[in-house]
């Protein structure tokens, strides 16, 4: 069983070992060429993984609408994303006449970069981590403020009014829903007192006395916002209307069409599982589990969540942008807000290390006993904020169907005088 | 040359190329979107230096929000397709810009100063040698010495509440500007601005006319304009 653990580590070793053997004469060259393998792997697999969710995702919505999904190509339709990959090759690559060439062009390779560049930081089981950064968190949402330049860029170089309106609308929607998510990320970070993916991981399982508690069960509300923040960050379903052919005819990616268009469609798949992936390190303990191997692990919980996402797009209709912002800045911000200065009162009167009772001061509880605690914390805020938008939603629906009711008395009053 | 020295050129170039290509082209966009690239090549430097937390806040905040804003400013400038930006600014740019390089150069650089028996110059050396000689080393912790910082009383509690506060007056101008206004302040808004920019043609034109010839008078600007241009604004406005 240890074998399949530390599988990855070993698979890594031995290449190391013989590329160092090759270039003994440098071992910096050795590094380099092992470092740059790594980064190749791990695009590799972004890529392989972006094929494997398109078609997970036309089989699953399919499902959900009752229907079949992709059929035709080869047995159950698995070679459907070789078929979509041969489609996106062979269309002809066109560039608008008055189209800045340059901007237009680098634009999908930067968001295809900027997507990829996420999962350096992933760690995928103890030692098997692109690199440990210590401020890893806080890479990843920089990471994923850097794509919204190219979104502009390719709004700008399509020279397309409406690709300029979507590229601006998408750009607002991705800036404003970065606010919950960093306010979301902070409780979780204050718990684990460290930046670093792994240190947050580490704090899940049952390492160094840790609890072994996912931080799904300390910070509910957290986990529940972060993740409809991430779906709205990835502009998938509900929050696609960037893209929508009813809306704009796809927002600001209209004028792109064969690779470049491929490149945008990956982008968004490989946010998509980056968000998952986050979302798993973050709230549901990443690689930890007990008898799978921890990559096995990560793998599963990133499936489940990225089911999730495939649930919520075949069945909720698109939201709207003013609904949306309003969601957003008057809803998921003042929540996050209130619950990020509840999170800190609690943590800091309730710890449960005696180190930090001497240093700080507050009451020692068990971790069991400071997890419910948070939890109850944190369960009621979202059921009081849901309560007070649900009110509020009634009282606006209320109004106006009176308003209407008020009109058609009045037209009916005027028809029949 | 060791490999830190070498990348640590391969960043300059990069930041003092696109630097250029910012004051020295014409296509705005372009400008700031090499503005992004210079920004990128200084978070660079912050990991050169062993600074992984500001490399990281570098890249959310310049590029991530304030390039961005720069961006959106660029692109909702009027005109600014046919846009012929007329410099004339740009010796005494260059001239202040060599001062500013000289000053900093004679500061930073390993050059000793004496002005009026004052001692100036090598300070960053200075600064960073400790007893032995050498250069600190960055310690580990250095994030959290950061944080401890930030809200000590003894140290850097009161600029951080003091920017806390500008924060929130900068929002609350933010909501007033861009408050709702009613059509009819709107519609005023705009007739003012329009006045003003006859008036500014009708200067111009005089002055050409003035310059030109002796005594014909300006030809102000057609009269037409405004009303359509209020009657679009208000259709416009209205259609939503």
């Amino acid at each position: 069983m240890n074998f399949l653990t530390d599988l990855l580590s070993l698979i890594g070793d031995f290449i190391s070992n013989i590329i160092h053997s090759i270039f003994s004469f440098s071992p910096s060259i050795a590094d380099a060429i092992v470092m740059g393998l790594a980064a190749i792997i791990l695009c590799t697999f972004a890529a392989l993984s972006f094929m494997a969710l398109t078609y997970a995702e036309r089989k699953i919505v399919a499902r959900i609408q009752d229907r079949v999904g992709p059929n035709q190509a080869g047995p159950l339709g698995l070679l459907q994303p070789l078929a979509d990959g041969i489609k996106m090759f062979t269309k002809e690559d066109t560039t608008p006449a008055a189209a800045d060439r340059w901007v237009y062009n680098l634009a999908p390779l930067i968001i295809a970069v900027f997507a990829l560049t996420t999962y350096a930081v992933l760690p995928f089981a103890p030692n098997v981590v692109g690199t440990n950064l210590n401020v890893g968190v806080f890479y990843v949402i920089a990471i994923g403020s850097g794509s919204i330049i190219a979104i502009l860029m390719a709004g700008w170089g399509s020279n397309n009014k409406y690709a300029l309106l979507g590229a601006f609308r998408t750009v607002s929607q991705l800036v404003g829903y970065e606010v919950p998510m960093l306010l979301n990320v902070l409780p979780i970070i204050m718990i684990s007192g460290s930046l670093s993916l792994i240190d947050i991981i580490n704090r899940q399982t049952l390492a160094n006395g840790n609890a072994g508690l996912p931080n799904l069960l300390y910070f509910p509300l957290s986990a529940v916002v972060f993740l409809i923040s991430g779906i709205a960050e990835t502009a998938r379903s509900p929050f696609d209307l960037l893209e929508a052919e009813s809306e704009i005819v796809a927002g600001f990616h209209v004028e792109y069409s064969g690779m470049k268009f491929a490149l945008f469609f990956l982008g968004e798949y490989v946010n998509a599982l980056a968000v998952a992936f986050m979302f798993c390190v973050l709230f549901l303990g990443g690689y930890a589990g007990p008898i799978l191997p921890p990559y096995i692990w990560l793998l599963l919980k990133a499936a489940v969540v990225f089911t999730i996402f495939m649930w919520l797009r075949g069945t909720l209709p698109r939201i709207r942008v003013d609904q949306m912002h309003d969601m957003n800045w008057k809803f998921f911000v003042p929540v996050s807000i209130i619950h990020l200065l509840i999170s800190m009162v609690l943590l800091k009167v309730f710890t449960d290390t005696p180190s930090q009772l001497e240093a700080t001061g507050g009451i020692l509880v068990s971790s069991g006993t400071r997890m419910l605690i948070l939890f109850v914390a944190s369960a009621l805020t979202l059921l009081v904020a849901l309560g007070i938008a649900a009110r509020r939603a009634r009282m606006n629906r209320l109004a106006e169907e009176e308003v209407l009711a008020k009109r058609r008395m009045e037209n009916m009053a005027a028809a029949g005088a | 040359m060791t490999l830190q020295q070498l990348i640590f050129l391969g960043l300059a170039a990069v930041i003092v190329l696109a630097a250029l290509f910012v004051v020295s082209t014409r296509n705005l966009f372009r400008a700031a979107l090499m503005l992004v690239v210079s920004f990128f090549g200084i978070a660079g430097l912050y990991v050169l230096l062993d600074a992984g937390f500001f490399a990281v806040a570098q890249v959310l905040v310049y590029i991530g929000a304030i390039s961005i804003l720069i961006i959106f400013g660029v692109m909702l400038t009027r005109g600014m397709q046919g846009m012929e930006p007329r410099n004339t600014q740009a010796v005494g740019g260059a001239v202040v810009a060599a001062i500013i390089f000289g000053v900093l150069v004679l500061l930073l650089g390993p050059f000793h100063v004496t002005i009026n028996n004052r001692e100036f110059g090598n300070i960053a050396w200075n600064f960073a040698k400790d007893a032995t000689g050498n250069a600190p080393a960055v310690a580990d912790t250095y994030i959290a010495s950061l944080g401890v910082a930030l809200v000590d009383v003894n140290q850097f509690a009161l600029p951080f509440e003091l920017a806390s506060v500008m924060i929130l007056l900068v929002m609350i101008g933010a909501i007033w500007v861009a408050r709702e206004r009613k059509v009819a302040e709107v519609q005023a808004d705009r007739r003012d601005i329009l006045a003003e920019e006859r008036e500014e043609e009708a200067s111009i034109e005089a002055a050409k006319a003035g310059a030109s010839s002796t005594g014909v008078p300006a030809v102000p600007a057609a009269p037409g304009l405004p009303e359509t241009a209020i009657a679009h604004g208000a259709g416009g406005h209205g259609e939503h």
